[in-house]
């Protein structure tokens, strides 16, 4: 008996065939999978929960601050500045490359790159590209400060205590 | 047979020795050309050779084997690597105490640690020196255009590794250089600072910062480095070997019409003259013979065709192993004499000042103090970008296979003023920059 011979499959024609349409959804299905999974892995990657320090923290009363006082928290990351019944935090991670800058007479200085900013934490000198943020203080019910680190304000905001 | 067997028991116990040596080792050490071709042939190290090489691949002044030396100083971090492994703890209270026991109880734990450490610094001089020795001998023209390629990537994902190592020790030089070093990654645009959170796990460098950075050093990249490596090597031999002047392969060729074959092997393969030379490509037709014409620039010819090749056994694998002892008395030279750097654990309150970088990364460190973006994303990124279309730009096929041909004057130019400019920054930043990053004078 004679086996039938099965008409060659055309190739190179435009004619959108069953075996076509197929391989063209597995090739879209399979492309579809890589990018969900390189996806995947850096929602994965990117963690819900940190474990470093929190951003919302007390610091104390006011009256652990004198007036004129300019103390720098460096475990926090913030200076605490005094003037008179006028009480802010400014930033003390360099807005260049997140060194801890220094309080210095005219203000702070930073010891990794040479940027320097003003009483205020305006930029004077150095590659940094941006003045140093203030972050929102308020009064807890308990009579304590507390800093925001997630909320910057503008510079020169002061809460009166 | 069986009588055979019955009669002398003892005969297989006898042979015990030599049977299973022959077993591992397929050939004795051979003493014809035959038997050179099948020792690099059946042995699994050697196959990942060609059984045949061109004479110039074996010049050290053209090559200095600085590829060779990269290598095999990779292989001296892998072994040194996993021997730390086993006493290193990725945790920010037990790390530096790791390092101190490294240093105070630990067996040849300080010599391990000044070998992993040197022999970082030398891959990464190592593999820029290769990539320098490529572009100035015009070795990335065609066929080697994505050869280069993959190179620029393993010199990316060598400084890379390198940055990861760096943390893990947690000191102070460890803990700012990679406060400083994600600070960068955070300038670039749209992305930089989910970059900075993905790589630190956190908002600043921390725990996760340390076991990510471990990870990241000790598993993913080596890792894709050495998947890169084989493909960088393999491409070597699918390319016809290492670069040479197009005269070292117009030699004068009287045709054989006779058949050609590879010696044994499952890959044993006739072809005619005829149909081989109908399938290579026109460029390389003065060439006879290929594996059925698919092999560019090809070795495996043993017929009686002359030409400028020489078997690896001996001659290749003994200027490797003359370079890979090289490389590792220099590791263990320079691990007897200085040891690795440890500085105070990490204070999170107070930078060390100045807080310098590696001196690979001394150069960017420099660039980035007078403006983060430009210095530390913006050049640099179209530094790597210019590297990687080298090929692309400079198509001109001339003066391959030369030291500072003549023909290629410009594009050497070009290549040396961004290889010194880049040495003069480091230069700057490691000698002539002190407190606060202000100029200093070394005297």
């Amino acid at each position: 008996m004679k086996t039938p011979v099965k008409p060659a499959i055309e190739e190179g024609g435009d004619a959108m065939t069953r075996r076509r349409a197929l391989s063209w959804l597995s090739g879209f299905g399979l492309f579809g999978s890589l990018i969900i999974t390189v996806f995947s892995n850096l929602i994965f990657i990117k963690p819900r929960a940190t474990y470093g320090q929190p951003n919302r923290f007390s610091i104390g009363r006011p009256d652990d601050f004198p007036s004129g006082a300019r103390v720098s928290l460096d475990e926090r990351r913030v200076c605490i500045v005094r003037d008179g019944d006028k009480i802010a935090a400014i930033s003390t991670t360099c807005t260049h490359l997140g060194c801890i800058v220094s309080v210095a007479e005219t203000g702070f200085s930073c010891p990794c790159h040479g940027s320097h900013y003003d009483q205020d934490g305006n930029v004077t000198g150095g590659p940094a590209p941006r003045a140093l943020p203030w972050f929102q203080v308020s009064l807890a019910p308990n009579g304590e400060i507390e800093v925001d680190k997630d909320s910057e304000i503008e510079a020169g905001n002061y809460l009166r205590v | 047979m069986s009588n055979h067997t019955t009669t002398r028991p003892w005969k297989s116990l006898i042979e015990l020795p030599e049977n299973i040596w022959r077993s591992v080792f397929r050939n004795p050490l051979p003493s014809s050309d035959l038997g050179r071709a099948s020792t690099s042939f059946t042995n699994f190290f050697l196959h990942l050779h060609p059984v045949k090489i061109h004479r110039n691949s074996l010049r050290a002044a053209f090559t200095l084997g600085l590829g060779l030396i990269s290598f095999f100083l990779f292989m001296i971090l892998v072994v040194t690597g996993i021997l730390l492994m086993f006493y290193y703890v990725p945790s920010t209270t037990q790390a530096y105490d790791r390092m101190l026991d490294l240093r105070g109880t630990v067996a040849f734990g300080i010599f391990l640690r000044n070998m992993h450490r040197w022999a970082a610094h030398g891959m990464v001089a190592a593999v820029f020196l290769h990539m320098c020795r490529v572009f100035l001998t015009g070795s990335y023209k065609p066929p080697r255009e994505f050869n280069w390629v993959l190179g620029v990537l393993l010199l990316l994902l060598t400084l890379f590794l390198s940055f990861t190592g760096y943390l893990l020790p947690w000191d102070q030089l460890a803990f700012w250089a990679i406060t400083v070093g994600t600070s960068i990654a955070s300038y670039a645009p749209l992305v930089g600072s989910q970059v900075k959170f993905l790589l630190l796990g956190d908002s600043t460098v921390g725990q996760e910062a340390l076991l990510r950075f471990y990870v990241l050093h000790v598993a993913v990249l080596p890792a894709v480095l050495s998947l890169l490596v084989a493909i960088h090597f393999w491409r070597i031999r699918k390319d016809g070997g290492l670069s040479r002047p197009a005269e070292e392969d117009a030699l004068p060729v009287e045709a054989p019409a006779t058949q050609v074959e590879v010696v044994q092997g499952p890959a044993v393969v006739m072809a005619t003259s005829a149909a081989a030379a109908a399938a290579v490509k026109p460029v390389l037709q003065k060439r006879q013979y290929g594996i059925q014409g698919l092999v560019r620039g090809p070795f495996t010819k043993v017929g009686n065709v002359p030409d400028r090749s020489v078997f690896a056994w001996p001659n290749l694998f003994m200027a490797e192993l003359v370079v890979f002892l090289i490389t590792v008395a220099g590791v263990l030279l320079v691990s007897l004499f200085f040891n690795a750097p440890l500085e105070e654990p990490v204070n999170v309150m107070h930078p060390p000042n100045p807080a310098k970088a590696p001196w690979y990364f001394l150069g960017l460190q420099e660039q980035v103090s007078y403006s983060a973006f430009w210095g530390g994303v913006g050049i640099p990124t179209i530094e790597v970008v210019l590297l990687l279309l080298v090929p692309y730009i400079d198509r001109k096929i001339a003066g391959v296979g030369k030291w500072f041909a003549r023909e290629r004057l410009l594009a050497n130019f070009l290549f040396l003023t961004f290889v010194i400019t880049n040495i003069i920054l480091i230069i700057i930043g490691t000698f002539f920059r002190g407190p606060n990053w202000e100029f200093v004078s070394p005297w």
